[in-house]
């Protein structure tokens, strides 16, 4: 990563709560983000409308290429998985 | 930021360097003195540079400074007088293992402007400037790694035992694996073991499907050897297909065990998401499984998978999973019941498993943390049949509280795990029936292995600490010399990872905490009793790499946490981690271990020995 010591902190809502996962709206409009239980830290029970924050850096693709593994799952998954 | 009294003990053989700028006449004292937890970043940022000269903090404590020193100065013989000569002691030969990044604790920063821990100031040019370097958030350093047996250890094992009346060790309880060899999967009217053929019901699927509401189709694949190369689902599970000999209870009696097969979870809901699992990690199978690894199957096994379709949006709800699993075991208990009819001449091995206590020896314990916050995050404990479902109660349900299971209760499927995230750390259900930490400490003849704790990981916090609290109590209540705590995989499971090697570590017992931690699984929480660390890394990069159970428990990681615990007990030094994660220090422990147990430990392969397929291997030469 030629960009990855750059942290900064991102605020966000809890919009979608499941068993297994919860999702969060990134505010000012800067994205979705979805992940397992696991993945979230929490002192409370979990409410949609509560707000998170974490520190992330810029996502940066790593290469030129594509790789078809992923490639062929994602047009799977578009077909409905068949 | 100057140190206390307590720290500067712990930290006597750390270099002393000043805090803040100090007139000639001080005499050093803790205060005086910076946190050498810090001493990392300042040296990255070029902020501080220690030489071999630099005083220890042992050394300068009571000394009379005869310079005026600017702040972040290492301290020198040239700048005091009265050094007090600390004795050196002779190094110890334990190896210092490495397992994760150092850690922070979740304090909050003081400055938000930090990069890295560190204020970068550049001044070109300037006059009149005062500045209070460093400013930082005092960053609690966790130790979170550590080390290996040592010659030393050995020495002090053997007159230990020596001195200690020989007592004989008493068997608890036994169990009997009698295995079964099927070589060949075929579908025909009715389920049935003939020699080493498995004939599966054709209709079977339809009557599974039935067995759930959630579950709207099901299919069953044969996988033999030859259709390693298909596409699959992510896998959920992996089981074995065992089942009891009459009323003989889970953990003793006889179990039945069918080999060179298993059943296999797959599926998705209607919409064809994923069951559990984020991101995409289905694909072909050859590429996504670690063969051989105790959760994963075996290079040349026969696979019954199941590809299950749950009803749509249920995929992240409780039900969905479960029932997901409960169709599969349908299939599975209805092959359970043709292998409880099998005669005994087709038995290929018997296996005698004994569960030993030997008093005299010192005692441990091995606490599994298993998952607990919800849906695919779940295991049933305890079910009648080994790996099965009926009978068993999952441990969200029994409120993530501290369970014990004999050794042979584990090894017998006594936990059916639900599994998560990520494909490479979780521990199939196979897992637990191979359990190498288990099998490991029941046949080591130095330790008196008392039993398995599983603790579930809830999601609170509140919860998390609910339950270590319990788990505390309950390791004390059992008067051990040491524990072996286990995590699976990484996330807010570390929290009360680490909780509960608090929780035994402040009861003065020896624990030693065995995760998957490298780079990406780094800890996020630690604490000072987080000294003895084994990491169950594998992969090359030290990240999740998609390849089912690369990065699990095994039998190499569990005699180095023997061996580390056995150290502990025995009062051995351990060295502190190093700042980055690094492999090498895991190779230094299992030699330490091969030195003392007088055999090789067999490494086992990771993701490079995975066949890549042409386009793969392409692209990664382009990289």
């Amino acid at each position: 990563m030629k960009y990855g010591d750059k942290i900064i902190k991102m605020q966000g809502v809890v919009v979608e709560i499941s068993d297994g996962a919860v999702a969060m709206d990134l505010k000012g409009r800067l994205g979705y983000l979805k992940v397992p239980m696991r993945m979230l830290i929490t002192d409370y029970e979990i409410k949609i409308g509560q707000e998170v924050e974490f520190n992330m850096s810029f996502p940066e693709i790593t290469s030129n290429e594509v790789n078809e593994k992923y490639v062929s799952n994602i047009m799977r998954n578009k077909r409905g998985g068949k | 930021m100057s140190i206390s009294v307590e720290s500067a003990k712990e930290h006597a053989k750390d270099p002393a360097v000043v805090c803040c700028r100090f007139e000639a006449g001080t005499i050093i004292e803790p205060s005086n003195l910076e946190d050498p937890a810090i001493f990392p970043d300042l040296e990255d940022s070029k902020l501080l540079e220690i030489t071999s000269d630099t005083l220890t903090i042992g050394e300068v404590l009571g000394a009379k400074l005869i310079k005026t020193t600017e702040a972040l100065t290492p301290l020198t013989a040239d700048m005091l007088e009265g050094i007090t000569v600390v004795e050196e002691k002779s190094v110890p030969k334990t190896e210092e293992v490495k397992t994760e990044a150092p850690v922070q604790t979740m304090a909050a920063p003081v400055i938000t402007t930090t990069a890295g821990g560190v204020i970068k100031i550049q001044i070109e040019e300037g006059r009149g400037i005062n500045l209070e370097i460093p400013m930082m958030a005092a960053p609690v350093q966790t130790q979170t790694v550590a080390p290996v047996v040592a010659r030393e250890e050995v020495k002090t094992v053997e007159v230990a035992q020596v001195a200690a009346e020989v007592k004989p060790a008493k068997e608890l309880r036994r169990l009997t694996k009698k295995h079964f060899k099927i070589e060949e999967v075929v579908f025909g009217a009715e389920t049935k073991i003939e020699g080493t053929t498995l004939t599966l019901r054709e209709d079977i699927a339809k009557e599974a499907i039935g067995s759930q509401d959630l579950v709207v189709d099901l299919t069953v694949d044969i996988i033999t050897p030859d259709k390693y190369d298909t596409y699959s689902e992510t896998i959920m599970d992996v089981q074995p297909i065992a089942t009891k000999e009459g009323e003989d209870k889970l953990g003793t009696g006889a179990t039945r065990v069918l080999d060179g097969i298993i059943v296999m979870v797959t599926g998705t809901d209607e919409n064809g998401v994923q069951i559990g699992e984020f991101g995409s990690s289905e694909g072909i199978l050859s590429e996504n499984i670690m063969w051989d690894r105790p959760g994963a199957p075996d290079k040349g096994d026969i696979f019954i998978k199941t590809q299950v379709i749950i009803k749509e949006g249920t995929n992240m709800e409780r039900p969905g999973p479960l029932a997901a699993h409960a169709a599969t075991d349908f299939i599975t208990q209805e092959i359970r019941n043709a292998l409880k009819k099998l005669d005994e001449s087709l038995v290929v091995e018997t296996e005698e498993l004994v569960q030993f206590r030997r008093p005299g020896k010192k005692k441990v314990v091995v606490i599994k943390e298993i998952m607990g916050q919800g849906a695919m995050h779940d295991n049933i404990i305890l079910p009648t049949e080994p790996s099965g479902i009926m009978g068993g109660r999952p441990n969200v349900d029994l409120g993530n509280l501290p369970i014990m299971l004999s050794p042979l209760e584990v090894l017998d499927g006594g936990v059916h795990a639900l599994t998560c995230i990520g494909p490479a750390s979780k521990e199939c259900s196979r897992h637990y029936y191979r359990e190498p930490l288990v099998i490991e400490a029941m046949l080591d003849p130095e330790v008196d292995f008392c039993g398995v704790i599983f603790v579930g990981s809830p999601q609170v916090n509140a919860e998390k600490y609910y339950v270590s609290e319990r788990l505390g109590m309950t390791v004390e209540a059992l008067d051990v010399d040491g524990a072996i705590v286990t995590t699976e995989g990484f996330g807010n499971n570390h929290i009360d990872f680490a909780s509960h090697i608090e929780q035994i570590g402040s009861r003065g017992i020896s624990v030693v905490g065995m995760s998957f931690c490298a780079v990406q699984g780094a800890l996020v929480v630690g604490n000072k009793y987080m000294t003895h660390m084994v990491d169950n890394n594998k992969s090359e990069e030290g990240i999740e790499n998609e390849i089912l159970s690369c990065n699990t428990l095994c039998k190499e990681d569990a005699l180095r946490a023997l061996g580390m615990v056995k150290s502990a007990m025995t009062g051995e030094d351990v060295k502190a981690p190093e700042r980055a994660w690094n492999a090498n220090v895991k190779e230094s422990n299992l030699e330490a271990v091969e030195g003392h147990n007088g055999e090789g430990i067999v490494r086992v392969p990771n993701e490079t020995i995975i066949p890549m397929s042409d386009k793969r291997i392409e692209k990664l030469k382009t990289k």
